[in-house]
């Protein structure tokens, strides 16, 4: 038995160490790293019928990823126009919904951040309480609230504003406003995290030496939250590129998201492969697009689990997004200091091996 | 004009006779707690191997546990079902085996991508507990099953039901996964997500306001209780020795000082209202009177809109010719009043024209939400 | 009183990976011994206890408690209980439940626990606080509530890792007097691990002095200190003057030290070391501040020392000299205020005295850090 493995089972015991061992390769192998490869793997193979698979027609092919750009064989087009132009009209709309997100929550991830009293907890809680709907009621009251004889019409008509009803879903304007609501904790909770940690000191130094109030924000607090913006903006962009619900209930009749195309694929088609390698394109555009996103704005990932919010905050309430965290200029191996467990013995640094 | 215009209790049974929304309201429930359960232990057990892993492959390891979050959820739901067909196939086993069935397939595929929120929350926990407890319990005779069950465990038991919480929550609304891998069982998400494509029923209102009211109950409820638990706290720092141990500590009173409990008891009462309203409730007569104004209401806007669509006619008459108005425009649209089209079967399809057709039949019944609140509709309703 | 379980540490190697925690450790601790490790952090101590306590396997050698070899006998098995520097109180259970959860594990009953911890309490002399939670505690409070958990356990060997760190000065002298008392009231065997040296010499029958993993000398407190061993230990256990040098001439029990700024001054050779310096190697030689008398101007002489003075301060029980020391390390001179008129000497040159038994040498080595 290799040596860390024998430490780690001294450590935990033998019991408690296998499952916790059992768990963590099960999740980790099997139910993360082995799908990805494998739906990978299936992009790359024809459509074939049950009998047939692993036969001598199982061949690895590209034809997948042909169709996406150019369409079906004979198809007499040079491109295959209709998916690409969704592809890339669902690219610059999540990052339209991730921009206008941003700009939307920053001033209620600050206002929150340097506030205290009862009336945030309440403001907090309504903000997280429609987030405890089912996600579909949630898409399906704003079509409500958006319909051409909804609320919203019925209001902008009677106070004159429009003559007529606009269609706001025609024009995926329902969408959009979909899309970033879906999102929007996601978005406020990491910037809250970071801005909460700022010392308010330095914003009333800045003000003191005569710095305005967009002065103190673009140079001040918005380096300072650059971390958490970065990671709601990549959960956001990330999150949106990849939605199904919201595009099918709010979307309007004649504007697809590649999401749906992927569906399709699978349950009108019954062309896994086909789906598999669209999803294979999302998924990695999507990551390169961050990636590169963040290289130009120089930030490193790094994501560490917020601990303030989760004890003050009411612990069950808390929604997934305001548990990650970004920091700047930090390598991988700032992850791990982050996550050093207090307590261990401060005399002799190496006290404890590490496995 | 709101659908609480007449109050009735006649939606919940049309909630309660709506077979497909019932199985799917189970079903949500297996999945939950299935989900509930893997994903709290492997989330507890990725964040305990967090926190002792090899830090050399610290950082590749959280990489990967945290992936699932951001990779969309359709292709979580995609993976999950290719390879769960591929290791059926490469087991020789049918298409009927328990790898291939919907429930195990949904746990699996939400499992993956809430096990890394449940890890998230309890790393957040765990970060503050002391590895020294552990070992004071180890060195106090405990065996490491033992320290685990009662050091451990206890300390991690409100980041637990934090994850339990969001896990269920998380799996409860979830779509994008479930809707590659449910198989033959179809959760609440997927029931509501197809009935909704097609417009609203009253079994939906019925169950968007039962879920409402449990939800801002639920938030309440919890808000409520920790602000006792701070208040308690609180009170025992302040008691001197002799009122901890005679056990005649004054607690502060439930409502004292505790906005969230007041709010929960206002929700409580306000919802014991209505609900005791709509049952003791006659609707018949209410819905009579607001049928007839709304129909009054709709006459007018009909009228309204036949001369539009006359002038409009008209003018196209003039423009082209020989080309004469469909014949559908000239049918009366039954369902202009309140929220209209919207809940029109065939709103999503954007043809409008043929919307109005067929909602000719029921076109008597214009209550707020166009007929959709009518319990009378509902057949038609659930055969959308 | 019972003579206790003993432990023995035989060939003790540790290490992590390429470093090494404990290099060759071999004690003897006698049963019902306050027995201390002191070092500067850094040096192995903690990773001593561990391996006592089992937390840690030795990479070599053998640890023994009661002459029976542990190895392979996990921390819930092993006659010892730990009381850590954070204490590690359970802070979900109260006093009561902290206090007997080794009684827990053994599965007696809450009524039985019940009347162990209101003994235990008694004893540490908080009666009626079982039903709090730790954090309601003060610090002293919860540093007794440690050991009586640790009592309760009834251990053979009681390991103390630097449990007074975290208290106030005052308090932790007062500790100090308390460990020490209970220690004799239940006649086990203590190991104390700790940094201050003040600590070790309040309480302890023996002494091991570390440093980087190395044990540098084990002795009762006051040879320690007037009798170091080496070089690290002299300056590491209470405050001293270095004087570097080499041997010029063994005299017996003596020696002379040419040392490089203050001419040649005459040491005893610290009885480890005694045959074993030779002429012309390096040596230290140590004078404690308060072995110094202040002599008659012109003196001069092998236990005679001349320096100009920095400057002076006035302590209440002393007055400190400060001179101009060896490389630029400061000798420091005091003379107790016994009411004696006293007057400044800044910057004049002094010359001051010291018996040959008060200054010690020993072969030249690494100091203690500041």
């Amino acid at each position: 038995m290799p040596r860390f493995l024998k430490e780690f089972f001294t450590r935990n015991g033998v019991g408690i160490g296998s499952l916790m061992l059992g768990l963590v390769l099960f999740w980790t192998i099997g139910l993360i790293i082995l799908p990805q490869l494998s739906m990978l793997d299936f992009s790359f193979r024809p459509n074939l019928p049950p009998p047939e698979v692993g036969g001598p027609k199982d061949v690895y092919t590209l034809e997948n990823y042909k169709y996406l750009i150019f369409g079906p064989e004979g198809g007499g087009q040079a491109f295959n126009a209709v998916d690409l132009k969704v592809f890339f009209r669902t690219l610059v709309a999540a990052v339209c919904v991730t921009v206008f997100n941003l700009i939307l929550c920053y001033p209620i991830a600050y206002y929150l951040a340097q506030s205290k009293g009862n009336h945030i907890r309440i403001f907090a809680l309504m903000l997280i309480i429609p987030y405890w709907i089912n996600e579909i009621l949630r898409a399906f009251a704003l079509r409500i609230i958006f319909g051409e004889t909804g609320v919203l019409n019925t209001l902008l008509v009677g106070s004159g504003v429009f003559d007529t009803p606009f269609d706001f879903i025609r024009n995926d304007i329902a969408l959009y406003a979909g899309l970033g609501y879906a999102y929007i904790l996601l978005m406020i909770f990491p910037i809250y995290n970071v801005i909460e940690s700022l010392d308010r000191n330095q914003i009333e130094a800045a003000r003191d030496m005569g710095a305005s109030w967009p002065m103190i924000h673009r140079r001040v607090v918005i380096p300072y939250a650059k971390p958490g913006i970065s990671s709601g903006c990549t959960m956001v962009f990330m999150l949106s590129a990849g939605a199904l619900a919201a595009p099918q209930i709010l979307g309007g009749p004649s504007s697809l998201w590649f999401t749906q195309l992927i569906t399709n694929h699978f349950t009108n088609n019954s062309d896994w492969p086909q789906g598999a390698a669209y999803a294979v394109v999302l998924l990695v555009t999507c990551i390169l697009l961050v990636l590169a996103i963040m290289r130009l704005f120089k930030v490193i990932w790094e994501i560490s689990a917020n601990e303030e919010l989760l004890l003050h905050a009411a612990e069950p309430l808390v929604l997934p997004g305001d548990l990650l965290r970004l920091s700047p200029g930090a390598t991988g191996d700032h992850v791990g200091h982050c996550l050093q467990l207090p307590g261990l013995p401060a005399d002799d640094a190496l006290g404890m091996p590490d496995l | 004009m709101t659908p609480w215009e007449c109050l009735t209790f006649e939606w919940f049974g049309a909630l309660f006779s709506d077979e497909r929304i019932l199985n799917g309201i189970w079903n949500s429930i297996l999945v939950g707690f299935g989900t509930v359960i893997l994903s709290v232990s492997m989330g507890l057990a990725g964040a305990l191997m967090l926190t002792q892993i090899w830090p050399k492959l610290r950082a590749t390891y959280y990489t990967v546990i945290i992936a699932p979050i951001l990779i969309p959820g359709v292709v979580l739901g995609i993976s999950t079902l290719v390879f769960w067909d591929r290791i059926n196939r490469m087991l020789g086993l049918g298409a009927d085996s328990f790898l291939s069935n919907g429930l195990f397939l949904t746990i699996i595929g939400q499992s993956t991508f809430i096990a890394s929120y449940c890890m998230l929350v309890l790393v957040a926990r765990l970060q503050r507990y002391d590895i020294a407890l552990t070992e004071a319990a180890l060195d106090l005779g405990a065996t490491h099953a033992q320290a685990f069950r009662k050091v451990l465990l206890p300390f991690m038991k409100p980041a637990i039901a934090s994850a339990a919480v969001l896990a269920f929550l998380a799996s409860f609304e979830n779509y994008n996964t479930t809707t590659f891998t449910f198989g033959e069982y179809p959760t609440l998400t997927i029931e509501l997500a197809q009935k909704v494509r097609y417009g609203i029923t009253p079994a939906i209102s019925a169950l968007a306001f039962i879920i409402v009211v449990l939800t801002v109950f639920a938030a309440l409820a919890n808000e409520a209780n920790l602000r006792r638990k701070e208040l308690v706290a609180k009170a025992r720092k302040e008691a001197t020795v002799e009122e901890l141990s005679s056990g005649r500590i004054r607690m502060p009173g439930f409502l004292s000082s505790n906005w969230a409990a007041v709010a929960l008891v206002v929700v409580a009462c306000a919802t014991v209202v209505v609900v005791g309203t709509a049952t003791v409730y006659s609707p018949q007569q209410c819905i009579a009177d607001v049928q007839e104004q709304k129909r009054l209401e709709t006459e007018e806007r009909i009228n309204e809109l036949r001369r539009q669509r006359d002038l409009r006619r008209q003018q196209q008459q003039e423009a082209e010719q020989g080309n004469a108005a469909e014949p559908n425009q000239s049918q009366p649209t039954g369902n202009n009043s309140g929220f209209g089209n919207v809940f029109a079967p065939s709103a999503l399809s954007g043809e409008e024209e043929e919307a109005s057709e067929a909602e000719e039949a029921p076109s008597g019944n214009n209550s707020g939400f166009g007929n959709v609140f009518d319990p009378g509709s509902l057949n038609s309703g659930q055969d959308n | 009183m019972s003579a206790g379980v003993g432990v023995d540490l035989e060939n003790l190697w540790i290490r992590f990976g390429d470093f090494v925690a404990v290099r060759d450790a071999n004690v003897n601790i006698n049963g019902g011994d306050f027995f201390s490790f002191l070092g500067p952090s850094g040096c192995g101590k903690t990773t001593i206890l561990r391996a006592v306590s089992g937390f840690l396997e030795p990479s070599d050698g053998r640890v023994l408690i009661g002459g029976n070899n542990m190895k392979g006998i996990g921390p819930n098995k092993r006659p010892t209980a730990l009381i850590f520097q954070n204490l590690a109180l359970f802070p979900l259970m109260k006093i009561w439940e902290n206090i007997t959860f080794s009684m827990e594990i053994r599965g007696a009953s809450a009524k039985e626990r019940r009347k162990r911890a209101d003994e235990l309490l008694d004893m540490i002399a908080l009666p009626g606080q079982g039903d709090k939670l730790p954090s309601e505690l003060s610090g002293g409070q919860r540093q007794r509530v440690a050991i009586a958990r640790a009592l309760c356990a009834e251990p053979d060997v009681l390991l103390l890792d630097e449990p007074l760190s975290a208290l106030d000065l005052k308090l932790r002298q007062h500790m100090r007097t308390e460990l020490r008392e209970i220690q004799q009231r239940v006649g086990i065997t203590f190991i104390y691990i700790t940094h201050d040296q003040g600590e070790a010499l309040t309480m302890s029958d023996n002494i091991a002095v570390m440093k980087a993993g190395v044990i540098d000398q084990i002795a009762d407190g006051k040879t320690i200190y007037n009798d170091p061993s080496t070089a690290f230990a002299a300056s590491f256990v209470g405050e001293n003057n270095v004087f570097r040098g080499k041997v010029k001439r063994v005299m017996g029990n003596e020696a002379l030290i040419e040392t490089n700024r203050s001419g040649d001054l005459v040491a005893r050779i610290s009885s480890a070391n005694q045959g074993r310096m030779k002429e012309g190697e390096d040596a230290m030689m140590f004078i404690r501040p308060e072995a110094f008398t202040l002599a008659p101007e012109g003196a001069s002489g092998d236990h005679f020392v001349t320096a100009k003075v920095n400057h002076e301060e006035f302590e209440g029980n002393a007055f400190n000299i400060f001179m101009e020391g060896e490389g630029g390390k400061e000798l420091k001179v005091s003379i107790p205020n016994l009411g004696q008129s006293f007057e400044d000497h800044t910057g004049q040159n002094i010359t001051l005295e010291y018996e040959t038994n008060n200054a010690v040498c020993v072969p030249a080595g690494e100091l203690a850090a500041e």
